[in-house]
């Protein structure tokens, strides 16, 4: 059996938001904390315990993903952000400090260049949807499943538990399949979103760019690009850590809680 | 067999001429290296495959078949109607079948443009297949799996629409917009040229044909599922009103006929091992894009797959599939017994399978011609019964 990859301390609710079952993690007390996941989360929220400490952290799942039902509707980023737009009405969040990793960092970044007001700070961990010179590693959709794991971290260990014994097995396999379904509706034809450079001075919120230094999906060089659109945005980079930073180097997960404290 | 039964003739054009490391690719399809493609081996190859094709013509069978693939050594006809269009003058009596291009891979307009024109060019004896496209098929194309389904749906109504309305027409859907649908030339076949869906069986492609009445061709399905899915069809049609009749239903079979059993499997088997073991070689990946499949599907057909990709066993692939490896006695028993058990009077050859040489497919073709077809064949061919109706 795969590690059960919910914390315990996670309540979890259930919205029906413009009709699309959405399930919403939420632990701690305090101001909104919330969290957009990559393109899944199988390998389980245990990073973001420290941050429940200071803050209520909300960790809704995306439509297509995990707990969350299906949409085939929904094919384009600024889906998402209408989404969420919703579902913040919803839970009564006028403002909220947000976190996003890999693809949820993509949809952290197009949610703050349309809606900054609702943005207190931003931070954007290891961010998908630039497009960078090089061949696209980060084009998850082209990679054989069975590879992807081990190139989302520098140690393999971390994640590990939360795989299956049975690299065949049949339900894991058709868990992720369904996601990889979601991605391809959203990027089959753009792995990247060539507009969203063009919007990117709208961060005008704090920002903090996090990294692991031995990203194999997104590397460095997906980095400086980033940088080079937010000049004013705090970066930092994390060693012995590769595409979930935050899973693996614990000094990241602090980092991003001083940031928004 | 009761009644008139038809013998077409399905040739996949392999490029046979494979390094001799190809068994280290883990796939033939979408990304072995296109380096191993030698201009003057596949001139000489589109040579040999056309004059088998006018071979079958010539030796009496009802229609040829030709197909559509890309970035595979497994066929050398990413465009089919180019071949179709080279085959027209030289194949004087089959009815020339491409069955066909993915026309979610294709404008819509386009396609119905060039299946009109070889409609018209053969004097209206095109008859045309639409298939969602392999999964290797999204991979090769800038098209997106998870749409597939809808693109596909939406591109057969608009070739419907411009081949049955009179034009300028108009379209407003999700994928496409046209604003004077009017092609030029219309297809000669009113009110249009037969058409078939091939599939593996998903319920979507079915429940099309059941809506539209086309036929339906499963194919790389087994043997009872196969059955399964023609009895499913005849029902959801009649459901929709239509009467789906013998010869829609096609029935692919792997066909080598020799003088004894055992000289027809010396002969044969190789080249059936190359068809399953080097030409469908692919991924799992390749197989199943994101999107292209449900969830369901995709974990049914994981087991599948070990059959149709893994390694070859003979005897398995002979239970398991539509194989008629054979004297003509055993191979005319074969396909009357299916004919019988599937509800169909239509078979396809497939009798170039894999790398066979040349020598083998034209024995093949001349014994199914001389020593199957008139048994199985009661009466009048097919094409003249047809003609005469």
């Amino acid at each position: 059996m795969p590690a059960q990859p919910i914390p315990a301390q996670f309540k979890r609710e259930t919205h029906t938001v413009n009709g699309v079952k959405t399930v919403v993690l939420t632990a701690g007390k305090g101001e909104p904390l919330v969290f957009l996941h990559g393109a899944g989360i199988w390998h389980g929220l245990n990073f973001t315990l420290p941050w429940t400490e200071k803050f209520r952290v909300i960790v809704p799942f995306h439509p297509g993903f995990a707990e969350s039902g299906d949409d085939p509707a929904m094919n384009d980023m600024h889906d998402y952000v209408m989404h969420y737009l919703d579902l913040f009405d919803a839970l009564g969040i006028a403002k909220t400090r947000l976190v996003g990793f890999s693809l949820g960092g993509w949809m952290a970044a197009k949610f703050a260049a349309e809606q900054g007001h609702r943005v207190e700070r931003l931070v954007l961990v290891a961010p998908a949807g630039l497009r960078g010179k090089e061949r696209p590693k980060g084009d998850v959709l082209s990679l054989p499943p069975e590879q992807i794991p081990s190139l989302l971290v520098s140690n393999f260990d971390v994640i590990k538990p939360y795989l299956p014994e049975n690299p065949k097995d049949l339900d894991f396999m058709g868990e992720r399949y369904r996601e990889g379904g979601t991605l391809a509706r959203l990027l089959w034809e753009h792995p990247y979103d060539t507009k969203l450079p063009r919007y990117l001075h709208r961060l005008t919120m704090p920002t903090l760019l996090a990294w692991g230094e031995d990203d194999k999906l997104l590397p460095m060089q997906t980095a400086e690009l980033w940088r080079r659109h937010l000049p004013k945005a705090e970066f930092k980079t994390f060693k012995g850590a590769g595409h979930l930073v935050l899973d693996e180097n614990r000094e990241a997960v602090d980092a991003v809680a001083r940031f928004l404290s | 067999m009761a009644g008139n039964a038809r013998f077409d003739f399905i040739h996949f054009m392999h490029y046979v001429h494979l390094p001799e490391n190809q068994k280290e690719f883990r796939s033939l399809w979408v990304d072995f290296p296109n380096k191993y493609f030698d201009p003057e081996k596949g001139h000489s190859l589109y040579q040999r495959y056309l004059s088998e094709l006018v071979l079958a013509d010539t030796l009496g069978f009802d229609a040829i078949v030709v197909n559509e693939h890309h970035n595979t050594a497994y066929s050398l006809m990413p465009a089919p109607n180019l071949i179709a269009a080279s085959l027209i003058p030289q194949v004087r009596n089959a009815k020339i079948c491409v069955w066909g291009t993915p026309p979610n891979l294709e404008y819509p307009n386009r396609l119905a443009e060039e299946y009109a024109m070889l409609d018209v060019l053969s004097q209206g004896r095109l008859e045309v297949a639409f298939p969602l496209g392999t999964g290797m098929e999204y991979w090769s194309n800038p098209i997106n799996p998870s749409t597939a389904r809808a693109r596909y749906r939406e591109s057969i109504d608009i070739i419907l629409q411009a081949w049955t309305q009179d034009g300028p027409t108009t379209y407003y859907g999700d994928f496409y917009t046209y604003r004077y649908l009017n092609p030029w030339p219309r297809p000669m076949q009113k009110p249009h040229p037969p058409c078939y869906i091939v599939g593996t069986g998903s319920p979507e492609t079915i429940d099309i044909a059941a809506q539209l009445g086309f036929g339906y061709a499963s194919v790389f399905v087994t043997k009872q599922r196969a059955r399964e899915l023609n009895e499913k069809l005849r029902r959801t049609a009649a459901e929709h009103g239509h009467h789906i009749r013998p010869e829609q239903l096609p029935l692919q079979v792997i066909t080598y006929v020799a003088e004894t059993e055992q000289k027809a499997r010396d002969e044969g088997i190789d080249h059936i091992r190359f068809f399953f073991e080097d030409a469908l070689r692919t991924t799992p990946t390749f197989l199943a894009p994101p999107g292209y499949l449900s969830v369901e599907q995709l974990k049914m057909r994981a087991a599948l797959a070990d059959k149709l990709h893994g390694a070859f066993n003979f005897d398995n692939v002979n239970e398991s599939f539509f194989v008629a490896v054979g004297t003509a006695d055993q191979v005319v028993e074969k396909l009357e017994q299916w004919g019988e058990q599937m509800g169909t009077n239509h078979f396809v050859m497939l009798a170039a399978p894999g790398n066979m040489p040349n020598w083998k497919v034209v024995k093949n073709l001349n014994l199914i011609a001389q020593d199957v077809i008139p048994r199985v064949r009661v009466g009048a061919p097919y094409e003249r019964r047809v003609a005469a109706e």
